[in-house]
């Protein structure tokens, strides 16, 4: 009786579901909320739909088309995300936005890509998800042009030695100190050493040991590490008396990170975005702070946002929602308009050309302004 | 259970496995058809997942349930079936780009997944093969460990080899090829198999070496042999079941194989019942029911009229609150420890008549003669057994006396080889046993009962006495033959189908006894069979041994604290006191040795008055101590 009661109910949910209005443009979003990819999605997920409400209220995408979105859990687990994904097709869905990372990104993108339909990642930052087809994009700067911006960065200051601590763990973690080794040389500097480390590891004395012994020793350090990988490692090597230059990549731009106090004061890192005053992103966090009561404390939330805009010019492109007009309307857009910052697909493999931050943290928590800048797309290490 | 009951229980008793196997198809077809009847395509994709996900739990259980071992390592054959069949399915363009590095021997092949599966399933096996040398020889969490390190150092390879598995990128172009009839059909194939290994004579005695190792050994079966076939059917299936988990995703990454996957899989065999395939089906199926009813509310909406907000992360706290619960009131899982489906004993094949012919008493052993000579052994310096000599022939009861802690159990303990001697040596018939292996023992003719009940709790009384005559080297009928002929023989044919932890006291002891005639010994060594029996239990056994002895001409070496049972029955008394040999002879000599008064009554006492003492003792059933 209660299996065929939850049949009934279940079966109603679904049939309630796809009863929207048919002129909608439907949008699939692969959202986990929960798991190791929720607090990218969850703050993607918040910033979509929150720009996706403002576009509905004027009347949709360019005040034509509204917006259904049908919004799916796959608790960053990967056979989820394919089954929701699947659904998302039957249900309608013309776009599908998927998870901030490569795994479930691709798998997505190989189920749609029969019908051409566009699917973009939350803010995975691997070069390699694009290659799977036309129709896949990313939205974040990626890995590449993090670490390019920030080797360019790093040789201006005058770093000439690099020591690389990286993770075969994952594809940024790893992905990250490579490219930036690969700009760095490319600009005459030297990669004096390199050590490995696993994903949740709770001791880099070895590597801090190692690095201290290294000849010759590194004017920078460089790490795509992130919590609590990054926290250990800055702590063991302040405690052993190393006061090297650290850089890492945009995943230190977290409260948690700047508010590891005196140890992380100096440490440089990328990012998408800066909210300057007066600017785009710092009226979007207020405009957001003051509709959800939720401060936006990462840049998650605003490049979310600036997913609902790169759709929305796309279909404005496209002069249709047809999945493979849209897909190559997003293409070739050159100079997109978004509030974390202008995008370009135009004349790249998919994944966005945006302007790259490159921010300090503070002893005091604080996180500095210290260059904006786009990577050269001609110079840009190769995935 | 009459005569004509016994006689058709192994008639029944395969028919109760088909059925048991029928019921654990037909479950997993039932959940199919209502999937894909009620929810169309959607229900059909959960059908294609949680196929492919009993595929991969069954292959799970195969080893876990057979040996009671939980491994956390079969992810790593996972991974090793989903990138050797991506790469050899994957279209040469794609894998062109997608693996510039590929080594040349890997490269453009282009296979059909049907192709690829057994090269799959033989680089599973072989896996299996190079890694269970070392897993089997470990039990428990010492096991459990080493499967985890085996799938951290395979997903730690996976990582580093990127010029196959794209490193910790994503692996894609896997052509997603399964669907719902591939996916059922792989689930029932592995149902299929592993019940059949289960119900096989290596899975019997995997299951005996899972409840006792020690007793398992005894009676021939090598438990780690039985492990090692687990663990490589189990991996060469897993790997299968990973070549179609990794179709059914079309991309992947090392990560897709590593802890998540592996605990998901482990929650969902503890769910519905590591002991049994039905318990790995019914847990998938419990948990992707609950895990995708769930979902359906997780995003808010409208409920028989009601608003339900968007509450997400539903499924993983409902996932949590189901295994505490299974765990709080079914610890054994939701379909227990038992197959789902009836039991040999089940009425529905009351009319099932054909019947086995119990095997007729076997001919009476050659001579043979049991020989100890100087067998000694220490624990931390205590001296338990010293300078032991003495012979038990066959056609003889030897009965083997002494106080409590003399060192009777250790000696039997050293006979058989589950201690290694210090210094000494047993003979059977000339043949020096400390030369073969512990196992072999039992195939040299030397059969025991332990101290302590040790049966093989999660068997029936039948299949106890079964999987000693097969380990005996009895097959098929024979097999079937000769247990119903020891089961006849002990008045255990009424509990046949009764599982043994669920037998009195008096019966758990006969069948422990049966247990080890069937195996048709030359010398049959008792430790203490008649224990905890009341006196006409006592009285009974030893009219059997009796009849046994005369029949069989088979010796016996008696251990008990019933002095009055142990004069009954032996013809040489030996005994023992603080490990050491301090008479043996006919027993009414050694009832009236000095040195035997001394150490069971003290010094000072005559032999006049043990007798006395004995005589009074007679009716309460002889001596404890």
């Amino acid at each position: 009786m209660t299996f065929r009661t939850l049949l009934l109910t279940t079966t109603s949910a679904m049939v309630l579901a796809g009863a929207a209005g048919a002129e909608d443009y439907v949008i699939g979003v692969m959202s986990a909320q929960s798991g190791y990819l929720a607090p990218y999605d969850g703050p993607a997920y918040a910033g979509f739909q929150f720009c996706i409400d403002k576009m509905n209220a004027n009347g949709g995408l360019n005040g034509t088309h509204p917006v259904r979105t049908i919004v799916k859990d796959t608790r960053s687990d990967i056979a989820e995300g394919v089954k929701v994904v699947q659904e998302m097709i039957d249900d309608g869905a013309q776009f599908i936005v998927s998870s901030a990372d490569a795994d479930p990104t691709i798998a997505a993108a190989q189920i749609t890509m029969a019908d051409g339909i566009p699917t973009m990642t939350f803010a995975g930052t691997a070069p390699v998800l694009t290659q799977v087809g036309d129709h896949v994009f990313g939205s974040y700067p990626a890995d590449n042009q993090q670490a390019a911006v920030l080797a360019a960065y790093a040789r201006e200051q005058g770093f000439a030695k690099v020591y690389l601590v990286k993770s075969p763990d994952s594809a940024y973690t790893l992905g990250g100190p490579e490219y930036f080794g690969t700009a760095f040389e490319a600009l005459g500097g030297t990669i004096v050493g390199t050590s490995n480390y696993s994903l949740n590891q709770p001791d880099f004395s070895a590597i801090v040991t190692t690095i201290k012994a290294a000849e010759p020793q590194p004017d920078v350090i460089v790490t795509w590490a992130w919590e609590p990988d990054f926290p250990a490692f800055i702590k063991a090597l302040r405690g052993a008396g190393v006061a090297t230059q650290v850089m890492g990549g945009d995943v230190l731009d977290t409260p948690t990170v700047r508010g590891l106090g005196d140890v992380v004061d100096g440490v440089m890192h990328t990012s998408g975005g800066f909210p300057d005053e007066g600017s785009a992103y710092a009226g979007f966090i207020a405009e957001f702070t003051a509709a959800t009561g939720t401060t936006p404390d990462n840049n998650y939330y605003v490049n979310g946002c600036d997913i609902a805009h790169m759709i929305e010019q796309a279909v404005a492109a496209a002069g249709t929602t047809e999945p493979r007009a849209v897909a190559a309307a997003m293409a070739g857009i050159e100079n997109g308009k978004g509030v974390m910052s202008d995008f370009t697909f135009k004349g790249t493999d998919r994944m966005p050309l945006r302007e790259v931050v490159v921010a300090r943290i503070t002893g005091a928590g604080d996180k500095e302004f210290v260059l904006r800048a786009t990577a050269d797309p001609a110079t840009l290490p190769r995935p | 259970m009459s005569d004509a009951a016994l006689l058709a229980h192994p008639a029944r008793l395969r028919a109760a496995n088909l059925a048991r196997t029928l019921v654990c198809l037909g479950l997993l077809g039932v959940v199919v058809a209502l999937l894909t009847l009620v929810f169309g395509r959607a229900g059909e994709r959960i059908a294609v997942q949680m196929c492919v996900n009993v595929a991969a739990v069954v292959a799970l259980g195969v080893f876990c349930g057979n040996t009671g071992t939980v491994s956390f390592g079969h992810g790593a054959f996972m991974a090793i079936g989903a990138y050797l069949s991506g790469i050899l399915t994957m279209p040469a363009s794609v894998q062109r780009s997608a693996l510039p590095a590929l080594p040349g021997f890997l490269a453009g092949h282009e296979l059909s997944l049907w192709m690829a599966l057994p090269v799959v399933a033989l680089a599973g096996l072989v896996f299996a093969a190079l890694s269970g040398a070392a897993i089997a020889r470990l039990v428990g969490a010492s096991a459990a460990i080493a499967s985890l390190g085996l799938l951290i150092i395979t997903h730690g390879v996976a990582v580093g080899a990127r010029e196959i598995t794209r490193g910790s990128q994503t692996f894609f172009g896997v052509p997603r090829v399964v669907d719902l009839p591939l996916a059922f059909g792989a689930a029932v194939a592995f149902i299929i198999v592993a019940r059949a290994y289960r119900e096989s004579a290596m899975g019997l005695f995997s299951r005996a070496a899972r409840d006792d190792a020690d007793a398992a050994a005894a009676l021939g079966i090598n438990p780690r042999r039985t492990r090692f076939v687990g663990w490589c059917l189990s991996g060469a299936l897993c790997a299968v079941a990973g070549a179609l988990y990794g179709h059914m995703l079309g991309a992947f990454s090392p990560a897709s194989f590593y802890l998540s996957l592996v605990f998901a899989h482990i929650a969902m065999m503890i769910v519905g019942g590591m002991a049994s395939v039905g318990g790995a089906v019914a847990g998938v199926i419990g948990v992707t029911l609950l895990q995708d009813g769930v979902r359906q509310f997780e995003g808010g909406g409208d409920l028989l009229g009601f608003a339900l907000p968007a509450v997400f992360g539903l499924t993983t706290v409902a996932l949590g609150l189901a295994i505490l619960l299974v765990i709080w009131l079914r610890p054994m899982g939701l379909v227990g420890s038992f197959e789902l489906g009836p039991g040999a004993g089940a009425r529905i094949f009351d009319r099932i008549t054909a019947r086995t012919v119990p095997a007729a008493s076997p001919p009476p052993v050659p001579d043979a003669i049991l020989v100890a000579e100087g067998l000694s052994k220490s624990f931390a310096g205590v001296k338990a057994v010293v300078d032991m000599s003495f012979e038990a022939p066959t056609g003889r009861v030897t009965g083997l006396i002494g106080p409590n802690g003399a060192g009777k159990s250790t000696l039997v303990n050293l006979i058989t080889r589950q201690y290694a001697a210090d210094a000494g040596r047993t003979l059977l018939s000339g043949r020096d046993l400390g030369k073969i292996s512990r196992e072999a023992v039992a195939r040299a003719g030397i059969s025991r009962s332990f101290q302590n009940l040790r049966l093989f709790r999660g068997l029936t009384v039948y299949e106890n006495v079964l999987v000693a005559a097969l380990a005996a080297g009895h097959r098929g009928r024979d097999a079937a033959a000769v247990t119903l002929r020891e089961l006849d023989a002990f008045d255990l044919g009424a509990l046949a189908a009764t599982r043994a932890e669920a037998l009195p006291y008096g019966a758990r002891k006969r069948l422990e006894v049966a247990r080890s005639l069937v195996q048709d010994p030359a010398i049959l060594l008792l430790d203490e069979p008649a224990a905890g029996m009341n006196p006409a239990e006592t009285d009974d056994l030893a009219d059997r041994l009796i009849r046994i002895r005369d029949t069989r001409g088979i010796g016996i070496l008696l251990i008990d604290h019933d002095l009055r049972f142990v004069n009954r029955l032996s013809n040489w008394t030996v005994v023992m006191n603080r490990g050491t040999l301090i008479a043996q002879g006919r027993p009414e000599d050694v009832r009236a040795d000095p040195a035997v008064i001394e150490a069971y009554i003290g010094r000072g006492r005559t032999a006049a008055a043990v007798a006395a003492t004995e005589e009074e003792t007679t009716p309460r059933q002889g001596v404890r101590q």
